[in-house]
């Protein structure tokens, strides 16, 4: 028998010691609604439920699952009038949770997104305004396709779907859970 | 050994300290191949240790080293160059044809590998990621006597990987076939005189096929952390004999994807092992060539 005997869990304690914890927060809630909606003069929080039924037809509408039980919704008011609706999302990136927001029409337009966490090893470059542009306007119609209407990042490809898929499924959302709301 | 093991971590070590603003692509597992290639124009340096040990009697114990320089050429064709390294340390067991008894020695260069992999299809994009991999390699040094022998191996790889759950959990399978020509050295005179008179030491030439089949699956349980498990399940086939052996290894894999650097351990268990056994082996396992349990150590960092 072999004189050495290794014990792999201390080579695990060695991993967990040297790895460092890193966070990137580039925008907090405030300042992406302002940069969503710079007209806006009330943003009226909801804590939207989404039953069984709902995730159900997102998940028909978009293909996309609906992970959340509870979405982060803000109604968006200018003078009285509701203007689109203010959504706070998370995607699986490949190590961590990508936080952004997403701005919507009423009718159903994709107003912007804004990336608020990021803490990627790549692909930073979804933070880019030209890469977030080519949402701008996409209703639900469209078909949210890396390589065919958004570009795919190289190295990132993990996150830019899982965005481009969220974009889709609040698109969804909105139509399920959204416009019932008074 | 033991002092060689401790200048491995702290290899390691210093290495993890390293804060430089880089990043990795990764290897999710320790055996099994993702279907992944890296980003073009992008370089990464992966460093990978395996300890194999356990042969049954004696005492067996070996490291194998393998650096490897990577750069994306495309975004879907990946380069790659391998300096392999190793070290032995075993004792009180003899095995025709593949161990003539004792020898020891600390790391030192073994081999030579370079390698293309392109990738067919995209896991994230595509739904379901698929890539070839083909590698053509030299070594001189025996990874299991630890004696001279020229080996000359062309592999191909089939790798397959596709993301559940948006990415959280991850499937990866491979299919491969290396084809192995190899030319031992003669013992020297000394050695002979301290073997049986019929120890079998061939230094004919030999062609060896090996087919190899592997499957993995690892889950994001905390952000930059995931856990899993593989197995990998391997058959040679000589010229002479037909089936020689087989194997088939499993057990649990950890991964950790910072920002800086990526790093997998995996502890590989012999489960199953059949066809030829060597004399004076007790338990029903491949033990010829392998051992009973393995552990490995990789880690990458991209420039």
């Amino acid at each position: 028998m072999s004189k050495h005997h290794f014990n792999p869990y201390w080579i695990i304690a060695i991993t967990a010691l040297t790895a460092p914890a890193y966070a990137q927060d580039y925008l907090n809630t405030q300042q992406a609604q302002q940069v969503l909606f710079p007209e806006a003069e009330t943003f009226m929080p909801l804590l939207v439920k989404i039953n069984e039924q709902q995730r159900d037809d997102i998940k028909a509408i978009s293909g996309v699952r609906q992970r959340w039980d509870i979405q982060k919704v803000w109604k968006v008011v200018q003078k009285g009038q509701h203007i689109g609706w203010f959504v706070i999302d998370d995607v699986v990136g490949k190590h961590e949770f990508i936080t952004y927001a997403i701005g919507l029409s009423v009718d159903g337009h994709v107003v912007g997104i804004e990336i608020m966490s990021y803490r990627e090893t790549k692909g930073d470059q979804v933070r880019n305004s030209d890469w977030r542009n080519q949402f701008k306007q996409k209703t639900i119609k469209d078909p949210f396709k890396l390589d065919q209407d958004i570009p795919n990042i190289s190295g990132a490809t993990l996150s830019c779907r899982n965005l481009t898929d969220g974009v889709k499924r609040i698109l969804a959302l909105q139509q399920v859970a959204l416009n019932h709301e008074p | 050994m033991i002092q060689s093991t401790k200048l491995y971590m702290l290899t390691f070590i210093a290495t993890s300290c390293i804060n430089t603003p880089v990043h990795a692509d990764e290897n999710l597992f320790g055996y099994i191949k993702g279907a992944e290639t890296l980003p073009e124009g992008t370089l990464e340096f992966d460093q990978t240790f395996t300890y194999r040990a356990d042969k049954d009697i004696g005492e067996y114990s070996a490291w194998d080293s393998k650096s490897e320089i990577e750069y994306g050429i495309t975004d879907r064709l990946t380069a790659a160059t391998y300096l392999k390294m190793q070290s032995i340390n075993t004792s009180g067991i003899a095995i025709d044809a593949y161990i003539p008894g004792a020898e020891h020695y600390y790391l030192k260069p073994s081999g030579l590998e370079a390698e293309l992999k392109y990738n067919f299809l995209s896991p994230a994009k595509d739904d379901f990621g698929l890539a070839g991999i083909v590698s053509l390699s030299y070594d001189w040094l025996d990874k299991h006597s630890g004696l001279d022998k020229d080996q000359y191996s062309i592999e191909t790889i089939l790798a397959a990987q596709k993301y559940y759950l948006e990415g959280q959990m991850i499937w990866a399978g491979s299919l491969g076939m290396e084809a192995t020509y190899a030319h031992r050295a003669p013992l020297s005179a000394d050695r002979l005189a301290s073997l049986p008179v019929d120890f079998d030491w061939p230094t004919h030439s030999e062609m060896e096929i090996e087919l190899t089949a592997g499957t993995g699956i690892t889950y994001r349980f905390i952000p930059n952390w995931f856990i899993g498990a593989e197995a990998q399940y391997q058959t040679e086939f000589e010229t002479e004999v037909g089936t020689e052996r087989w194997s088939l290894f499993a057990g649990p894999t950890l991964h950790y994807g910072g920002q800086d650097w990526w790093a997998t351990v995996t502890w590989f268990q012999q489960l199953k092992g059949g066809g030829e056994r060597y004399s004076g082996q007790t338990e029903d396992l491949h033990l010829v060539e392998k051992t009973k349990h393995e552990l490995r150590l990789k880690f990458g960092i991209d420039f």
